[in-house]
């Protein structure tokens, strides 16, 4: 497979999503402003501007009207997809880390960080998948984290529940309508941050890829841990993909350290697992700092990656890709 | 005749008239479904250029979400705005080709390469710098003895033809080894100490298995190949003679190859027929030497 490289940011990615349909991905960095680019060939769409610090994060809602945006300079900002106008601008205490669209699109979530005396919170709005509509600032739900600080957070199937990845470790599980916080479970080491968190397609379980080096599937039901990935390296994310029963993680030696490794030693790969056996089937290289970043086209055909490098290269898979079986999923296939 | 030489000639009438004129492209439907069109240009000389193409169209039908087809639609905004359709060449670029193929064995094989790598540094870290010529340890351009003493073990091959008695009496008396033909003198690089061992051979699969090739000299010059097939096929299987011919007389020239398909049988032959005489002349017989 040929990678396209886009070259859209100055600073390092820190999110990438795809619509449903996987044509369009959404970048963000950390300077400022949100790309859009067609997944098929790399073309820019656009450029999303209003941000007035770092971008943590972005979502699309499920019919690819309106994009959602976090940033450093404490506003969730709401954008329409197609002419990059900013439509709606959320102001929060403090910096949002993370935002995510409910399976449904009438919700959003946003994470927000732990800082200048306020404690870390999940704010939840109410979102009216129009452009032209009159956008509540006021947030519908709050929770908020006393223990330890939510990095990522996400909604489960049916909006039922709010799963949160926690910087000491630990996923947490609230009821999607009160917000009450039903179960805790320390999946990661202690004192190891969450740091990211995707769905399967279906939402009913996530994958976590945390600093303790390990990505885990888990259950949203329970948050029983089905699957654990263990690498040598320091995981920035995690995904899952559809299709083929694979995971991709990704992940290097943080970004203080970059200079001192080459980048065969700083294992800035992507490296794919199978999702049932948890073993490693293979790496693709390219990046020349950690990956920051995956995400893969929700349709299954290739995934793009966004590193510590300021670039975002999108692979579309091959037949290889699609061809490998394990020799019981042949067996399997052939009965 | 004058005035016929200014005037053009009557062939190249059309031409003349107007020299920018070009012939109509035309395009012709073939039989096997292609076209063929044929269009005329001038090139960067000012010439005139006559471009062929044939043309084959095939219709690849495509369904497209229509959702994703509204959307490739979109007019460009922001750093975009304005910009053509298809990627712009700032931010858009082709990386090289990356060979993905899940494999079940992908850590062992990962793991294989390792130690290999290890080992090559494993055997480097052991390897200590040896003069050549006294067995110290440093470089042999910097052995202190590198002007009076030859290499080790390499006294003879500058030396043999020099001063004569310049075999391994070189430490005692470094003046035999010869200015110039001792250990000081140029050594071609295939004659050096090791080299037949470690240097690669040109002519990779034609090279010889020369481990069971006997060389065989003083061969009377009214020698046949086949008689000397029958003297030593009697040790074992010869796989091949070769008799040196002379190419305008048609006379041997006192020397053969004989390969064995088994280095045993060789050394029989060698040790029974090494001094065999044959004709008027006494073989010798010995092992080829590889050819340097």
């Amino acid at each position: 497979m040929r990678p396209i490289l886009l070259q859209g940011h100055e600073r390092p990615l820190t999110q990438i999503k795809y619509t449903k349909d996987g044509d369009i991905l959404f970048s963000t960095a950390k300077d400022q402003i949100i790309c859009a680019w067609f997944s098929a060939n790399g073309e820019r769409l656009g450029t999303y501007h209003g941000h007035q610090g770092a971008l943590w994060t972005v979502d699309i809602d499920p019919t690819t009207t309106l994009l959602a945006s976090g940033a450093a300079d404490n506003t969730v900002r709401l954008w329409d997809v197609r002419t990059g106008k900013c439509v709606k601008v959320l102001e929060l205490n403090t910096a949002v880390k993370r935002v995510e669209f409910s399976e449904d699109g009438t919700q959003l979530l946003a994470v927000t960080e732990k800082r200048m005396g306020f404690l870390g919170t999940i704010v939840v709005f109410d979102i009216k998948i129009d452009v032209d509509a009159e956008q509540s600032s006021e947030p519908a739900m709050t929770i908020t984290c006393d223990e330890s600080k939510a990095t990522v957070a996400g909604w489960s199937y049916l909006s039922k529940y709010i799963i949160a990845g926690h910087e000491d470790g630990s996923v947490s599980q609230y009821d999607g309508k009160s917000g009450e916080l039903l179960d805790n479970y320390p999946a990661h080491e202690d004192g190891m941050p969450v740091t990211d968190l995707q769905w399967s397609p279906d939402r009913t379980y996530f994958i976590t890829s945390s600093k303790d080096k390990t990505a885990k599937v888990i259950s949203a039901r329970n948050l029983e841990v089905l699957k654990t990935y263990v690498t040598d390296t320091p995981l920035n994310t995690a995904t899952i993909t559809p299709k083929k029963d694979f995971v991709i993680l990704g992940g290097g030696q943080a970004a203080i350290d970059v200079t001192t490794t080459s980048s065969r030693q700083g294992k800035f790969e992507a490296r794919f697992y199978h999702r049932i056996f948890e073993d490693e089937i293979g790496r693709v290289k390219g990046h020349f700092g950690p990956l920051n970043t995956i995400a893969v086209d929700p349709q299954g055909r290739g995934y793009a990656s966004g590193g510590e490098d300021g670039y975002v290269r999108v692979h579309h898979f091959d037949k290889g890709y699609f061809d490998f079986m394990y020799e019981v999923e042949k067996e399997q296939a052939r009965g | 005749m004058s005035k016929l030489a200014n005037r053009p000639d009557w062939a190249d009438d059309e031409e003349f008239d107007d020299p920018t004129a070009l012939p109509a492209p035309t395009i012709t439907t073939n039989k096997d479904g292609t076209k063929t069109s044929i269009s005329y240009s001038f090139n960067d000389a000012g010439k005139k250029v006559k471009t062929t193409r044939r043309i084959r169209t095939t219709v690849v039908r495509e369904t497209v979400n229509p959702r994703v087809a509204e959307r490739r639609a979109w007019a460009k905004f922001g750093l975009e705005k304005g910009h053509g359709a298809g990627p712009s060449f700032d931010t858009t670029s082709v990386g090289e080709n990356i060979i993905f193929r899940p494999s079940v064995t992908w850590k062992k094989d990962g793991k294989e390469e390792k130690p290999e790598k290890d080992s090559v540094k494993a055997q480097l870290k052991d390897k200590k710098v040896k003069c050549r010529i006294c067995d110290g340890e440093h470089f042999t351009a910097r052995c202190p003895f590198k002007d009076t003493m030859a290499p080790m073990g390499e006294d003879g091959v500058g030396a043999a033809g020099g001063a004569g008695g310049a075999d391994g009496g070189d430490e005692e008396d470094p003046k035999v080894g010869g200015l110039g033909s001792g250990g000081g003198g140029y050594v071609p690089p295939h004659l050096r100490k090791g080299a037949a061992a470690s240097g690669e051979r040109m002519g990779g699969k034609y090279e010889r298995d020369d481990l069971a090739t006997l060389r065989v000299t003083n061969v009377s010059e009214f020698a046949e190949e086949n008689d000397l097939r029958d003297i030593f096929s009697r040790f074992g299987h010869v796989t091949r003679v070769f008799l040196a011919k002379d190419r305008d007389s048609g006379r041997a020239k006192g020397f053969a190859f004989i390969s064995y398909a088994d280095r045993a049988n060789a050394a029989k032959a060698c040790e029974k027929l090494d001094g065999y005489g044959y004709g008027h002349l006494i073989l010798r017989v010995e092992f080829a030497k590889r050819a340097t």
